[in-house]
Parts: structure tokens; sequence; C-alpha cells
């Protein structure tokens, strides 16, 4: 064993920390900071959200200005309503895939880089980490949703008024397609945060989770029998975007407080395998 | 202290780990050796939770790494310094891992400066070159001021300043009485650092000793000899105990006879000697000869001709 030519003191290496140690803790409050700090601090995913509301509110002034020049006449305040719906919540329907895509990384990324185990060494009971994702990424779209919608129907209104066309925002249906897109986009990104954890790889969690939203209602579609056309409406897109105004007279007639059950039940499904095998898998 | 009772991993067929108990005690740096697959990773792994055990258990400080209430306290582990998203800088790396425990922020920049990224604190990761990389996976480690650290190929890439101010920091960190456990292919640089060593072969601890006691159990020490009549030499000093390897045409390594018993052979039979240099054995030729045999009786593979060859 040779002896060590310490450092001087100036360079000595300082270890100790300044607070004590017992307020260090893990608590799920710290574990949700280190989510959000983590969805804020990738270029991708602030990329991801910039075009989310850039794609929403280009959609909604095309589709608006297509409806206003074709409308000729004066349209009934039923179907005003209908429209302007459907201008404010158009948008979801393309916004859900960059929000599947969004959840799929937030995790699979994780796992992709190798990040998973310094995730997982930090909280090593798990399951924290799977919830304080949902949440933040939850939130974090919800509100970027609401912006999008919001955002549709503030640029597709002025545009749809000059054939006279109008519904205010408080309008009960208005409000449902507003507010009911921008959770139907969160509940997607949670969705898609789900397969991400079962899957564990970026490609194969979108194909999976495209597959579900795009693939599988056409797959459907195409079977010529009666239990074929009666899962439509129990499919996670078809129930997500019936009850925003975009997908008029599904065939099942669900409610839209079912349809959000259609939805939460993907949802709840997807996370609880995720929850199973993070926890018994190794990282 | 790190105690793992009757340890054992298995993916599908393969035992990577097997039935293996140790203790990794405070106050002394504790040396993991073993070849590529001898399962130090696996075991390392399986301390902090990331692998659960097919059998047995692991323990740090008394309880399961997942039952502390503040694992990052209990131990800093750096296990591959790869364990990070590339897309983010290191500085908000560590603060997302910090804010699991309410680290403040004025910890992060401590071990930023303490590893001596502050120039690179805020580029993305994915740019880092290898050395950077195992400096951020140093200051992840010790950003929870942990009573123990782990530290898989801690050196892998650094520069010497680098190995040295690991040296000295793992050196440290245990005279203040934590449990360092530290794995290395430089067996130069493990002979200066660690204290005790566990080695491991196929899955097994092979070795679990105090370093002087590694090297002087495991290999025998040797004597070099030059001689312009070394072929001669050679003859005079062969016996069924007795190795003599040529290294060079004037040029003998002698295993089985010390110095004095080879210059006394070498005057009684005449023969001139220029050199006569008793060799310690090093931590290397230890080493090699302790996983070699391992490796022989197990999968019967030509390790040993390699050494020879080398």
């Amino acid at each position: 064993m040779t002896t060590e030519t310490l450092k001087p003191a100036s360079q000595a290496p300082r270890l100790r920390m300044p607070s004590a140690a017992s307020t260090n803790r893990v608590r799920f409050p710290g574990i949700l900071r280190s989510e959000a700090i983590k969805l804020r601090s990738l270029r991708s995913t602030v990329w991801s959200y910039a075009v989310l509301v850039l794609i929403s509110l280009g959609l909604a002034a095309l589709m608006a200005a297509t409806l206003a020049s074709s409308i000729e006449g004066q349209v009934p305040a039923e179907a005003q309503t209908a429209i302007v719906m459907q201008v404010s919540s158009f948008p979801v329907a393309l916004g859900q895939l960059v929000a599947a895509v969004l959840g799929v990384l937030f995790i699979a990324g994780e796992y992709g880089t190798g990040m998973i185990r310094s995730t997982l060494s930090s909280v090593p009971r798990r399951l924290p980490v799977l919830w304080a994702k949902s949440l933040v990424l939850f939130a974090t779209t919800f509100l970027v949703g609401l912006v999008s919608t919001v955002g549709a129907y503030l640029i597709g209104s002025p545009l749809l008024a000059a054939s006279d066309v109008a519904a205010p925002l408080t309008d009960p249906d208005v409000l449902r397609a507003v507010v009911g897109g921008a959770l139907y986009l969160a509940l997607i990104a949670v969705f898609a945060l789900g397969v991400g954890t079962v899957v564990r790889s970026s490609a194969g969690g979108i194909a999976v989770v495209l597959g579900i939203i795009l693939i599988l209602p056409t797959v459907l579609q195409l079977i010529p029998a009666d239990w074929a056309a009666n899962m439509i409406p129990y499919l996670l897109s078809d129930a997500g975007l019936g009850g925003l105004g975009i997908e008029s007279g599904t065939p099942g007639g669900l409610e839209p407080w079912q349809q959000l059950l259609v939805v939460l039940g993907w949802v709840v499904a997807s996370l609880s395998a995720g929850a199973i095998l993070m926890k018994r898998r190794d990282a | 202290m790190i105690e793992a009772q009757n340890l054992t991993k298995t993916y599908g067929a393969k035992t990577a780990v097997n039935d293996i108990t140790f203790t990794v005690r405070p106050g002394i740096v504790t040396g993991f050796l073993g070849p590529n697959g001898a399962g130090k990773s696996t075991t390392m792994r399986m301390i902090v939770g990331l692998d659960r055990p097919t059998h047995g258990s692991v323990t740090v400080n008394g309880r399961h790494y997942a039952d502390h209430s503040s694992p990052l306290h209990e131990v800093g582990a750096l296990l591959d310094a790869k364990a990070v998203h590339t897309g983010r800088s290191a500085e908000n790396h560590l603060l997302a891992l910090a804010a699991t425990h309410s680290i403040p922020k004025r910890r992060v920049h401590e071990v930023i400066e303490l590893t001596g990224l502050q120039s690179v604190a805020r580029k993305r990761v994915g740019g880092f070159s290898l050395g950077m990389g195992q400096r951020l996976g140093i200051a992840a480690a010790l950003l929870g001021d942990p009573q123990t650290l782990i530290l898989d190929e801690p050196i892998n890439g650094l520069d010497p300043e680098g190995v040295r101010w690991v040296r000295s920091l793992v050196r440290s960190l245990a005279a203040e009485g934590r449990t360092v456990l530290l794995s290395s292919h430089l067996m130069s640089e493990m002979a200066v650092t660690a204290d005790h060593l566990i080695v491991l072969g196929k899955g097994r601890v092979i070795a679990d000793a105090a370093v002087a006691d590694v090297i002087g159990g495991a290999a025998r020490a040797s004597v070099r000899v030059r001689s312009p009549q070394a072929s001669v030499l050679a003859s005079t000093l062969a016996s069924p105990d007795v190795t003599v390897t040529h290294v060079e045409h004037d040029l003998l390594t002698v295993t089985g006879l010390d110095a004095g018993a080879v210059g006394d052979l070498a005057a009684r039979s005449g023969i001139a000697l220029h050199e006569l240099t008793p060799m310690n054995a090093s931590l290397e030729e230890a080493y090699l000869q302790l996983t070699n045999d391992d490796v022989e009786y197990r999968t019967g593979s030509s390790a040993r001709d390699l050494e020879v060859t080398r």
C-alpha cells in the first residue's frame, strides 16, 4: 500500500451535506418535482407540446375557413353550436397522436437510455415513480390541451362569425368539446405511458399505441360481424372523440359520461399492467 | 456494511451469481474483482434492488435497500455511467435525482464542483466523453452524502488526474468510516486503492481476504536471473519443484527457488551471473492465477495459454 499524497485543504472533497440527513427522505411531492424537472428538461417534450398547440391552431383556422366558405344562408342555432364544437375539438383527432408519442417516450426514453436505473435507484419502491409520472404528464398535457382547444375556438370563431355562425364558449356543448378535448389528450398520454412501461421500448410502444388508436377501429369496421360493430363504441379513440362532436352519430349511442368511463377503463388497464410489470421485473 | 447471504441470481438457464455470502465492512475500501461475466455487476445491481435475487438476500446496514426511508443517503451507486438520459443536461439530471429526496440545489452544485463538471453542467449528456460520463455518475453517487458507496469501474475512461482523484476520494470516504465497494479491471490501481478484496469467478466467491494475503497466498514469488550461460544455468536449476522460463536469450525467470538458492547453485557450477533480482508477485499475477484456476476447472479453456504467450 503506497502512502497517498493528500490534496490541499481547499481542494479536498467536501462530502458532508449541510442540511440534516433526516429531512432528505423520499417523499411523494419530491418525486413529483423530480418528474416535472425531467419532463421539462428534454427538448423533445418541449417541442412535442409546441407542435401540439401549433397544429391545433392551424387545423382550426383551416377548418373554420373551409366551413365558412361553404356555408350559404342562415344556419340553425343548434347546427351553429355543432360547427363550433367541431372546429374547437377537431385538432384533438391529430393532437392525440402527439400526446400518445409523448406518453410513450416519457418512460420508454428512460428504459432506452438507461436513465431508469438512476430513477429506480433513487426511488427503489418503484411504483411512486409511475404514479408521479402519470400525474405530471396528465396535468401538463391537460393544460397544453386546454391551450390548444381554447386557442382553436378563439381562432375559429371570428372566421365562422363572418358566415354568421357563432356559439359562446360558455355553451355547455362547446365547453364539453373544449374541456373534454383537453381531458382526452391528457388521458391518451397517460394510457400511452402505461403501454410504454409495459413495452419498455420507444418504437414498440409507439407502434402499439398508434395501432390501438388508428388501426384497431379500421380493422373492426372491416369485419362483417355484429360483434365487431358492437365493439367499436368501446374503442379508445371512438369513445374519446365521440363525445367531442367529431364522430357524429356513433352507432352504439353511448352517453358522454359513459364514453369518459370507457376511456378511463383503457387508462386503468394500461397503467395497471405497467405497474405490475414495473414492480416485478428487473430494471 | 453490506451483507449478502446465499445470494443467487439466475437468468433462465444461466446462473450469474451462485449462492454467494460475503460482508463488506465499513472503514475500508473493498475491491470487487472477477473476469467479465463473473457476476460483479449483477451482485451490485442486486444490492440496490435493481435486480431481484432468485434466492438469498442482501442488506445494507441491516435492511433491504428499498426499505430505507432515504436510499440515496444510505447508498450512492455508480453502476453504469450510461444510466442517464442523453437528451438532458448534467445539471438537470442531478436536479431531478436530488428532487426525489428533497436534496437542496446547493448540494447539486456542490457535487458538480466536486467532480469538476462546472464547464459542461448545462450541456446535454449525449455529447459527453466517457470520462465526463464517469464524473457525472460519481457526482450522482455522492449526491446524498451516502454512508455506503458502490462504484462499478469508476476510473474507466478517466485521465490520470481523475484516477488519482477517485483514489483519494474513496480512501478518504473509507477513512471517515464509510463502506466502499469498488470494482475495477486495473489491478495496479486496485492494489494501491483497496484494503480488502472479494474475487468472484463464475458466480462464486473464490477469494475474500486482505489484499496482502491475496497476493501472498495465491502467487509464488519468482527470481529474475541474467546470465551469459542462461541455458546451462536453466538445466542446472531444473528440478520437479522449480519452473524456469526463458524470457530472453540471457534472461530467466525462476519460480520455486529464492534468490539465494539460485546464486549458490550458479556459484557451485561456476556460472557467471549478471543480474539476480527477487520479484514479488503482483496483484495482477495473483488475480490471474486465481481466476485462471477457476476458469480452468469449469470450462477447460486455455486462459493460461493466453497468459504464457502474452
